[in-house]
């Protein structure tokens, strides 16, 4: 075994407190006591940066930068040395982050950020390294390592092959995440910058995730299961939401069952709010904000050359909560029995133009009972199907029985 | 931090009350009322003898009679009857809609009613428990049927759950209530239902 390299770097450690170390005596000193005394090489570390700081009664020598650790282990706010494997290089932020990604070692993996200010080598993708003395430090629930002007990097060989360890989507935690999951609905982007966004599934559990635009990156095909390594699991709001940006995607043959990302709730329609019935939507393309009844776009102005719409928002109640849902135009005209040909119809020939259809819907479907599904959305349901609920006289001797006699 | 992100308003600080299902037979015996808070804005609350708090109501009947009152002040009284006894109903112009809706209304008719319950008393010491609607809508049978059920439903959950909540305990002392009462108002509820 060659004790050299680390005998240089202790010596440069000694060095940079300004006195002299051997590095030559160091590499001895090592040798025996992990040869001839059994001594774990890492103890061996330890034990000569001791001496050599009672030695020169130096304080912060100790062990270079902490306890070397797994990194599953890791917690916040302490110092430590990892060696581990940039898995992913992401874009970085701010210009103060010279560069960001994920390490992973047989463990676990984690985020790292290199500050500008470091002034560290460039870290490449594939590559395995040893970082003495980074911080452990927490962002939005999540931990990640802190590589500083203090940090030192080696670059180090290895060949182990690192197989990260899927996760059911429902135990994913913020941090980094490998699961094996369908992509089961893609939805709308609601940004620029966003290649593509939607709802990914397995057994356990749905979970949003999101590709932003960057170069090399493509899209999933919906109703495709791939295996996500590495993604970054983060928090918006009490939901979880998958970064794919960092992930290496591997699309697998096959189908695997999942769970339904819908959600059912069933109650009366207790309010049907304003803005349900017969509307106008902005023409612009991507824009399709609702406009007033001046056909006026709050973004792009007065628009005459409008496109209709049908849709109802309103509230679902079952007695113990009560839920917003936002019933879309298919389902709509299905519940309310009038398509949209007729309620533009509808419109154009009464006096009281659009509003006679939001009437015509209040009468039709205000106070009854319905079963809606449909995916959550901000705390609003926007319903995919939805049914009347029927009387069920069956139930009625079950309660009957419940209510316990006529005694 | 979130909401600030978000346009500065969360729709989670906002959470709408629930509408309680409760025969008119309970309702009638409701006598506690509070608010919640001291903004003037805070929810108030009919505390019913089943030991849950109350700010919103769902019921289906019949409105059997409804009469417009004041010159100025133009509004409605209705009565809808359920299984179990009589809703006394109002709209006013602070709910036009409702109003209107009633305008419309030919009784007898089965409605559903959304409002809020409100105890009052009456110049000669009576109390009284009146439901000011946010709407009412004309329904079939089968919707009035359909929340018999909900109504025997929710009010057996709330006299199986009597006294396990602070709404609860304090229901029980309160009103001294008798859960097997309640039971027999839920029975013959649910009796009257064609089977």
């Amino acid at each position: 075994m060659d004790y050299s390299d680390t005998a240089t770097r202790i010596s440069l450690n000694v060095k940079a407190k300004g006195h002299e170390a051997d590095p030559v005596k160091i590499a001895g000193k090592l040798r025996r006591l992990v040869e001839e005394f059994g001594v774990p090489p890492a103890e061996a570390e330890r034990s000569v940066v001791n001496e050599l700081a009672r030695e020169f009664s130096l304080n912060g020598l100790g062990t270079p930068g902490g306890e070397e650790k797994n990194l599953n282990a890791l917690l916040p706010g302490e110092w430590t040395t990892v060696e581990a494997k940039v898995v992913s290089l992401t874009t970085t932020p701010s210009p103060a982050i010279a560069q960001s990604g994920i390490l992973a070692d047989s463990t676990g993996a984690i985020r790292f950020v290199v500050w500008a200010k470091a002034n560290a080598p460039r870290l490449e993708d594939g590559k395995w390294y040893r970082f003495e003395s980074a911080v452990v430090d927490e962002y939005r629930g999540s931990i990640n390592l802190k590589i500083h002007s203090g940090t030192v990097i080696r670059e180090i060989s290895r060949d182990t092959i690192l197989a990260p360890a899927v996760t059911p989507i429902a135990d994913l935690i913020p941090g980094i995440g490998s699961v094996k999951a369908k992509v089961i609905q893609e939805w709308d982007v609601t940004h620029d910058r966003m290649l593509q966004n939607g709802l990914l599934a397995d057994q356990s559990g749905t979970v949003r995730f999101v590709i932003w635009k960057e170069e090399g990156k493509e899209r999933l095909t919906p109703g495709t299961v791939y295996s996500l390594y590495y993604a970054m699991v983060d928090e918006y709001s009490g939901r979880y939401s998958l970064n794919l940006n960092s992930a290496t995607v591997v699309p697998e043959e096959g189908d695997i069952p999942v769970i339904s990302g819908d959600s059912r709730f069933a109650g009366a329609l207790v309010h049907i709010a304003p803005g349900s019935g017969l509307i106008k939507r902005c023409p612009v393309e991507g824009c399709n904000r609702v406009l007033s009844r001046q056909n006026y776009c709050p973004v792009h102005e007065i628009q005459p050359g409008f496109l209709y719409d049908l849709r109802i928002k309103g509230w679902l109640d079952d007695g113990k909560v009560t839920r917003e849902i936002l019933i879309q135009r298919e389902v709509t005209e299905q519940l309310t029995g009038m398509s949209m040909e007729q309620a533009k119809e509808l419109a154009e020939n009464n006096p009281l133009g659009m509003d006679e259809v939001f009437l015509r819907f209040r009468d039709r479907i205000l106070g009854r009972y319905l079963i809606c599904s449909g995916r959550e959305i901000d705390s609003r349901m926007l319903v995919n199907s939805c049914e009347p609920l029927r009387f069920d006289p069956e139930e009625t001797a079950a309660l009957l029985n419940r209510a316990g006699g006529p005694s | 931090m979130a909401a600030m992100a978000r346009g500065g308003f969360s729709r989670r600080d906002f959470e709408r009350e629930p509408a309680r299902r409760v025969f008119a037979g309970e309702i009638r015996e409701s006598r506690i009322h509070f608010r919640e808070g001291d903004d003037e804005k805070s929810p108030t609350y009919v505390l019913l003898p089943t030991g849950e708090r109350c700010n919103r109501v769902f019921l289906v009947g019949t409105l059997t009679e409804k009469k417009k009152q004041g010159d100025q002040n133009l509004f409605y009284r209705a009565r809808v009857i359920d299984p179990t006894g009589t809703f006394f109903v109002m709209a006013g112009s602070y709910q036009p809609e409702a109003m209107q809706q009633i305008a419309r209304i030919e009784p007898p008719a089965f409605v559903a009613v959304v409002g809020k319950p409100n105890v009052y008393e009456t110049p000669d010491g009576a109390v009284l428990v009146s439901v000011r609607c946010e709407s009412v809508t004309p329904v079939d049978k089968d919707t009035r049927d359909r929340w018999v059920i909900d109504c025997a439903k929710a009010t057996l959950d709330r006299i199986d759950a009597l006294g396990t909540t602070p709404d609860g305990e304090r229901a029980v002392q309160e009103y001294r209530t008798d859960p097997a009462l309640f039971r027999k108002l839920v029975y013959e509820a649910l009796s009257q239902l064609s089977l």
